[in-house]
């Protein structure tokens, strides 16, 4: 496991700012921030790749602060990857086995059950140059896993993939932590990927924790308004009654919404819906009466790429999202009694469990 | 005159005259080659090409470069790593520093290497340790004076093209700072090393000013094919001087096409 004892770091114009933080051994840890939160940083402090201003790291109950990196045994693929272009594939994989003065026979077993693991046997004579971004991501995680590293870091190991790879190998990821076993800490500015990824996140912004926590957690209980506004300011109704209707459908009752909602289950918590889930109309909407609430405009925001209106409904105050033209031809205003519609496939849900 | 060259018929007398210039020059330099052969024919050519001083030339030259090449590598590689990965006070000044031997004359460094020889610490060396001044060891000394630079220069844009993240993926694989410099760096920096030795190897061959004022023009002793030109040419011997211009031409155009097929690219000097 990982422990970060009050630690303060420089590189260039980021900073970092006393940041605690432990990761379990065993776990899947997701460092979440925006572009020029310090994430990477923090990254490549843990691989021992940046002088620490002040606090402490410590790995598996040794203290590794001034640890060189080829001392810490850790498995580390940076964004890009970076495979070496002098190399074949083989020679990549087994870059980190040579140090150890292996026989070639060990070397090439170990490199063949990596290079399974990861699904890429048949790229070993390929030279890096000739591969795609999903093969040279592999390779580059069967290089760091190769000499059996205690810890695995990945910088931003999905960002330049595309959409399609990149919701492939986050399956993968998970899957080849699953199997090894291994303490992975992954940084990202996705939150979508980190939410369907993590066994916990922590949420950087300026090189400050703002929270660490399960996905859920993040999710239904952010801490701050930056740590919602990143996750995509979801509304979030605490719920006082749930019933399950059988099939698949849950009611609940909000503050005064009611709403059944696609789950099973009886003990729902709470509800998140996101803005632009929530559709807004002036008149009586046709179709059955389920999901729909009355409100009142409360505010207005303009952004320059939408414009948000919050509606207030009973107790509770929603927001929802659309894009400009829709909003000038609708002629909203604030003051204006309007009908919501909720979305129900969008809906998520949070169970109440243990403390929750 | 701007308005008269605007639009479709502007653009194609910029082209032709454009294009003019560049005939021209190459003319230039065709012309300069063909009044060469014109002046000797090809018996004499070839009796002043074997002839024992021209050898002697040949040999002394490919030596003296080769050694003065080695020397400059084995100090510019380091020093270029050194001032391309280090941030310390005063680098700006060093960086300057090592542009000032590529742009000052050669005879100049010549000049102020012979004043430091009759110095007392340099004629100290030159007595007791080892004979500079109008000896063969001057002519490497010179060479490596004017190309060391040279050479710390070259390198040093290459190892600025290098992604440091390469070295860090090394470090956090097990290998140690050293050995990531030679199993990574130098492995990264191939072709740009390759570029090197060959730009500062034909410098170095083709140095004279420096060579001149340090070891002197002593023929059969001191006497590097520019300076077997130069002697040629002193007593108007001007097949002898004709046949070392060949051989420097045949040295610049192996270099040109190595340098193209190894570098991949055009480096300028």
């Amino acid at each position: 496991m990982i422990v970060i004892k009050n630690l303060s770091a420089d590189l260039g114009s980021f900073h970092l700012k006393d940041i605690e933080l432990s990761v379990v051994k065993g776990e899947y840890f997701v460092v979440l921030g925006p572009t020029g939160s310090g994430k990477t940083v923090l990254l490549e402090c843990m691989a021992g790749l940046h002088r620490i201003r002040r606090g402490e790291i410590w790995i598996d109950g040794s203290d590794v602060t001034h640890l060189a990196p080829e001392d810490r045994q850790v498995g580390y693929v940076p964004q890009d990857y970076v495979l070496f272009p002098f190399l074949n594939v083989f020679g990549n994989i087994a870059f980190g086995l040579r140090r150890n003065r292996r026989s070639q026979n060990d070397i090439k077993a170990r490199v063949d059950t990596v290079a399974n693991l990861m699904g890429i046997s048949h790229l070993l004579s390929r030279s890096p140059r000739s591969l795609s971004g999903g093969e040279k991501q592999r390779v580059a995680l069967a290089r760091a896993l190769a000499p059996s590293p205690n810890l695995l870091l990945l910088d931003e190991p999905l960002s330049s993939l595309d959409l399609q790879t990149s919701k492939y190998l986050r399956l993968e990821l998970r899957r080849i932590h699953d199997e090894l076993g291994i303490t992975t800490v992954h940084v990202t500015h996705n939150q979508m990927e980190a939410e369907e990824i993590a066994d916990r996140i922590a949420v950087l912004n300026m090189g400050r924790l703002e929270q660490v926590g399960g996905p859920d957690e993040i999710f239904f209980y952010p801490k701050n308004e930056f740590v919602s506004e990143f996750i995509g300011t979801p509304n979030i109704l605490d719920c006082d009654f749930c019933r399950n209707l059988g099939q698949g459908l849950v009611e609940v009752h909000c503050g005064g919404i009611v709403l059944i909602i696609p789950h099973d289950g009886n003990s729902v918590h709470r509800i998140a819906l996101f803005p632009r889930d929530i559709y807004i109309s002036k008149t009586i909407p046709p179709g059955p009466e389920v999901n729909r609430v009355r409100g009142i405009i409360s505010r207005t925001k303009i952004s320059p790429t939408s414009v948000r209106l919050a509606v207030k409904v009973g107790d509770n105050e929603l927001l929802t999202e659309m894009p400009h033209h829709i909003f000038e031809s609708m002629g909203l205003e604030v003051g204006q009694k309007v009908f919501l519609i909720l979305k129900l496939r969008r809906i998520k849900v949070y169970e109440n469990k243990a403390g929750g | 005159m701007t308005r008269l060259l605007r639009g479709v018929a502007g653009e194609r007398a910029f082209r032709w005259a454009t294009l003019s210039a560049l005939v021209v020059l190459a003319l230039f330099f065709v012309v300069l080659v063909v009044s060469m052969f014109t002046y000797t024919d090809w018996r004499t050519f070839l009796r002043a090409l074997f002839s024992a001083e021209i050898l002697f030339a040949i040999r002394l030259s490919l030596l003296t470069a080769t050694l003065a090449t080695t020397l400059s590598m084995l100090i510019a590689v380091p020093a270029a790593y050194a001032i391309s990965r280090n941030r310390f006070p005063g680098k700006g000044v060093v960086d300057s520093l090592l542009d000032l031997p590529i742009v000052m004359p050669p005879i100049a460094l010549g000049a102020a290497l012979l004043v430091f020889f009759n110095a007392p610490t340099g004629s100290w060396i030159d007595e007791r340790v080892i004979k500079i001044v109008f000896a063969v060891p001057g002519i490497i000394l010179a060479q490596f004076t004017v190309v060391s630079a040279l050479a710390t220069r070259l390198l040093k844009s290459t190892f600025d093209d290098i992604d440091p993240r390469y070295e860090q993926v090394a470090r956090t694989l097990g290998y140690s700072k050293v050995e990531v410099f030679f199993r990574v760096t130098l492995p990264l920096a191939r072709n740009g090393l390759i570029a090197a030795v060959i730009l500062t190897w034909a410098r170095a061959v083709g140095e004279f000013g420096a060579t001149i004022t340090l070891a002197g023009a002593t023929s059969m002793k001191t006497e590097t094919l520019p300076v077997a030109i130069y002697l040629s040419l002193a007593t108007a011997d001007v097949e002898k001087a004709i046949a070392v211009i060949c051989v420097l031409i045949l040295i610049a155009v192996i270099v040109l096409v190595v340098l193209r097929r190894v570098a991949n690219r055009v480096y300028r000097i």
